[in-house]
């Protein structure tokens, strides 16, 4: 009951908030949309905590069912969700300030909110295509928020690759109806190997389409150009969400489909892996490239961002213990630090309206505190000890050395070291020029332009988040530990 | 109920249009009211027909040995007849609002109401010679709708229309007279009636002419290559494109694609053959043709054609398959595309009718402006394009999961064109929706743009929910479907 309260309430919020006509003010918006993100979470959390919940909730046709089943993958998503999606929103209420039509940003932000809990509880492959389906709809808008060309040409961008990377995972789906027993997942698989005898080379196509289907979301070369267009153009915080939380929904999809229903023995040492793996690789290396010579502060993030998820995706295409404890670490950590650098960035923007790399010299001596946060989350992203990201690709390394997939056993840590060095190369210098500019600039012009509480706090607890998480990694490496064993 | 009733319901629109040219109306409500109880009193007798008339034969006419015109029931006239006596009272309605304006609205509802019979023999006809006769009836009563506004293109569509049909036509006509002389008899019976022909000497030629009569019917389902007349022929009023472009004409094609394939030449002659493949080939080019073309066009009316000609074939795709579940999944598509497409040209037709404007990049924010006009719009873009929980979803899974089922190597490449086409539609669907509800900053919206009145918003309101309906409650259709296929209705 409540797992279906957390995703319908959401949605109809949403719905209201763009349904009614006028807000009195702008108050009266912002209360109605913190009530709803805060119910939202409420029953998002109610949900994670209340055990394994089943609901099956409503058949459309034979074989295509809406079910819903709450494993422990499932939670460690939703539990970022939750997460980052409130800090953004509450940091959207001052940020939105300066863009119109905020009403239809929150209204959409609302519902988006509903749909990713139903695909984070989603307990079978249509469920799951379907609220994925919704989620590219309904998160255009958020994305082409401003109407400026660039933004309308990147929502259509997404869009259209989005749907793409869809149709690319039906066509797999519309196979698994005869190859699969169920299509609910189940750690291990479901493949029916007896139907499966004699049409390994078509399922292992079908496999590899619904890997790049969903890889389109988090974008793996060769269909990575839709994000560092679309992510920068979308106001800070859906830029943040975008990059935090939606492309991990590509990545949940990709763990769902080869973990929950094809199972990693059917793939480990095929053409599908190999392939997969050298295209992770490629992407990792090519996005902090494109990062580190990219001069559009925002644009930076997101190439970032494509570098990093094919991090995870190189962790899940190991198919072995420690590349899979790396890849969802590596998703809440990743989750946390871009939401954080995004925030910052939008911070920078909101209060001095600079996009450019080149601008931002001397900006720690106007922002402290903003620039401290970006620069914690920044280290953490690199990987320095003890800051989180360490943690995850320490465990990514170990998993590719361990592998025994030949070449890929060293080449795999020597591209994630060489990414990371680039990682540091376009993430660090904005802050060490931002608080020393060198003796030439010009002291007596600073100003304080620290952003209201409401923008910094997110800020703060997105950084110390990053921080603690990487000191403490007990707890959550031993869930997922425990959590990986019935999978693989 | 006697199944002399299927007369009447083929007759009382020809004779009710011919009629009303002839009565004097005091003025145009009393004829408004007279078409539209016209077109109901037609749709209530096929329905009762329908479900509660009697089975077997009606013999009209009888010519000589096995030649008549006769009527009968079955699952295919179920599906069809139900189809149009659904719509053809929700497009009148709609049409009344759209051809206010005109000057030669009685002799365009004259025609309207003629093919809604004329429709109907096509779907009760039980065998291939009154199939045929009404099919040619079909092409004569439409043409003066095609060419209803007089100008230039509009002759020019017209001849077109006339020319294809017509040559398309003469192929059939040489089935026919194949069917007659080798079939067992010339009735539609499931399976085929060409069992004695399948083992004798001209089953080779049989397979030629089977493909010719194939590309023959399939010039009204707008099969590549003579797909160009029906978007030419958009240049007709919209509630001509929209319900007899659409549905009833086109749908006239594949009805008799899947009459001649399951009826009459069988399945089991056809399955596995050189001519399945060409057929089927033809029907994966044809859907990834249209919708291509449909992208490049930026004149609303004509995109829709040419999105018609992707969808139709999707059902011949169905019907190639050649096996119950391919029946099953195309006579899905059959009903499905019918709602979803007369409701977005519904759309397209009130868009044009309001502001005057009729291509895509004229569209500026008009979704804010004409509410209920886009949000129907949008219903049906997502069932074109097969978003789950819309109905075109369904019918595409039921396609893909008969194409799987086959283990044909073609059909995988017929998956694969389906995929393609849905990404084109959401290209060519979505980009429209975006325009209206997202114009960019510096676009000019149409000024007078509302919606209008209640004849135009009730039919698009009511095929837009029938869109959602049947993409939630689908399965008792679906497996009457199936029952169909089967042989069990």
């Amino acid at each position: 009951m409540m797992l279906i309260l957390s995703i319908i309430v959401p949605i109809l919020w949403g719905l209201l908030i763009l349904l009614i006509r006028d807000f009195k003010s702008r108050n009266a918006l912002l209360a109605v949309t913190g009530a709803g993100l805060a119910v939202a979470a409420v029953l998002g959390v109610a949900v994670i905590l209340s055990g394994d919940a089943e609901l099956f909730l409503f058949s459309f046709g034979k074989n295509l069912s809406l079910y819903f089943h709450v494993d422990n993958m499932g939670r460690i998503f939703a539990a970022i969700v939750i997460l980052v999606w409130l800090i953004a929103g509450f940091y959207a209420f001052e940020y939105m300030k300066h863009e119109k039509e905020e009403k239809r940003f929150f209204g959409f932000y609302v519902m988006v909110f509903g749909i990713l809990h139903g695909l984070t509880f989603a307990g079978n492959m249509v469920t799951y295509y379907l609220f994925y389906e919704l989620m590219t709809l309904l998160s255009v808008p958020l994305i082409l928020h401003n109407r400026s060309k660039e933004a309308i040409m990147g929502g259509l961008k997404y869009l259209f690759y989005s749907l793409f990377g869809a149709y690319m995972v039906l066509f797999g789906i519309f196979f698994l109806n005869k190859y699969a027993v169920t299509m609910d997942f189940i750690p291990g698989g479901t493949l029916d190997m007896s139907a499966v005898l004699g049409h390994e080379g078509l399922m292992l196509a079908v496999s590899f389409a619904m890997i790049i289907g969903f890889s389109v979301k988090a974008g793996m070369f060769p269909l990575h150009a839709w994000l560092p267009t679309a992510h920068p153009v979308a106001p800070a915080p859906a830029s943040a969400v975008m990059s935090g939380i939606i492309v991990k929904m590509g990545v949940l999809g990709v763990i769902r489909v080869v973990y929950y229903i094809i199972g990693a023995d059917f793939l480990r040492g095929t053409w599908v892996q190999t392939v997969w793996l050298i295209l992770t690789l490629v992407t990792v290396f090519m996005g902090s490239m494109l990062a580190y010579r990219e001069k559009v502060f925002k644009k930076r993030l997101a190439y970032s961002t494509v570098s990093q998820a094919s991090y995870i995706l190189f962790g899940l295409a190991l198919l072995q213990p420690s590349g899979l404890t790396g890849s969802l670490l590596h998703v809440v950590f990743h989750a946390v630090i871009k939401s954080c650098l995004f925030l910052s960035a939008g911070a920078i923007i909101y209060k001095t309206g600079k996009t450019n790399v080149d601008d931002l010299r001397g900006i720690g001596k106007e922002m402290p505190v903003t620039i401290w946060c970006y620069t914690i989350a920044g280290a953490a992203l690199v990987g320095i000890p003890p800051l989180s990201g360490f943690i995850s690709k320490w465990h990514l390394a170990t998993g590719a050395l361990e592998s025994g997939l030949g070449v890929f056993s060293w080449l795999g840590p020597v591209v994630l070291l060489v990414s990371a060095l680039l990682t540091a190369g376009y993430l660090l210098p904005i802050s060490i020029k931002g608080f020393l500019p060198g003796a030439d600039y010009n002291y007596s012009e600073i100003t304080k332009k620290e952003p209201k509480l409401i923008m910094v706090v997110p800020l703060l607890i997105l950084a110390v988040l990053t921080v603690l998480l990487g000191i403490f990694p007990g707890k959550l490496t031993e869930y997922i530990s425990a959590l990986i064993g019935s999978v693989l | 109920m006697s199944h002399y009733w299927i007369l009447a319901a083929i007759l009382l629109p020809i004779v009710g249009g011919v009629l009303l040219y002839i009565l004097p109306f005091k003025n145009k409500k009393y004829m408004h009211s007279y078409v539209e109880l016209i077109v109901i009193i037609t749709s209530v007798i096929t329905g009762l027909v329908l479900f509660k008339g009697e089975r077997g034969l009606l013999e009209v006419v009888h010519f000589v040995n096995n030649l008549s015109i006769s009527f009968k029931i079955d699952g295919m006239t179920v599906v069809f007849a139900g189809l149009i006596a659904i719509l053809w009272p929700l497009a009148t309605l709609y049409a009344f609002e759209y051809m206010e304006h005109d000057e030669r609205e009685k002799s365009f509802f004259m025609f309207y109401t003629m093919t809604y019979g004329v429709t109907l023999g096509i779907a009760f006809a039980s065998d291939i010679l009154t199939m045929y006769l009404f099919y040619e009836l079909l092409t004569l009563v439409t043409v003066p709708l095609v060419m209803h506004t007089l100008t230039r293109e509009a002759i020019h569509a017209v001849r077109k229309y006339l020319y294809f049909s017509l040559g398309g036509a003469a192929f059939a006509l040489m089935a026919m007279i194949f069917i007659i002389i080798y079939g067992d008899s010339c009735e539609f019976i499931l399976g085929g009636v060409m069992h004695t022909a399948a083992e004798g000497e001209h089953a080779p030629l049989l397979l030629w002419i089977y493909l010719l009569s194939f590309m023959g019917f399939g010039v009204k389902s707008a099969v590549w290559p003579t797909s160009s007349w029906l978007p030419q022929a958009g240049v007709a009023p919209t509630p001509v494109t929209a319900l007899l472009h659409a549905v009833a004409v086109v749908n006239a094609g594949a009805f008799a694609i899947i009459r001649l394939t399951y009826y009459s030449f069988g399945t089991d002659f056809l399955a596995g053959t050189w001519v399945q493949y060409a057929c089927m080939a033809i029907a994966i080019f044809t859907i990834v043709y249209g919708c291509s073309r449909a992208v490049k066009e930026s004149h609303i009316k004509r995109r829709l054609a040419w999105s018609t000609v992707g969808n139709l074939s999707y059902i011949i795709f169905g019907a190639t398959l050649m096996t119950p579940l391919g029946l099953a999944g195309a006579l899905s598509h059959f009903v499905i595309h019918g709602f979803m497409k007369i409701t977005s040209f519904f759309c397209a037709g009130a868009f044009m009718h309001v502001t005057g404007k009729s291509y895509v990049y004229e569209m500026d924010g008009v979704g804010r402006k004409m509410k209920c006009i886009y949000a129907c719009f949008t219903v049906s873009a997502l069932g074109l394009m097969g978003v789950p929980g819309f109905a075109g979803f369904i019918s595409k899974w039921n396609l893909t999961e008969a194409a799987v089922e086959s283990g044909n190597g073609l059909a995988i490449a017929g998956i694969a064109a389906l995929l393609v086409s849905a990404i084109l539609t959401a290209i060519y669907m979505l980009g429209v929706v975006h325009r209206a509800y997202f114009p960019k900053n510096e676009a000019v919206t149409i000024e007078n743009a509302k919606d209008p009145g209640w004849k135009m918003c009730v039919p698009i309101a009511l095929c837009a929910a029938m869109t959602v309906i049947l993409g939630l409650f689908a399965s008792p259709m679906v497996e009457f479907f199936e029952k169909i296929a089967f042989g069990i209705y």
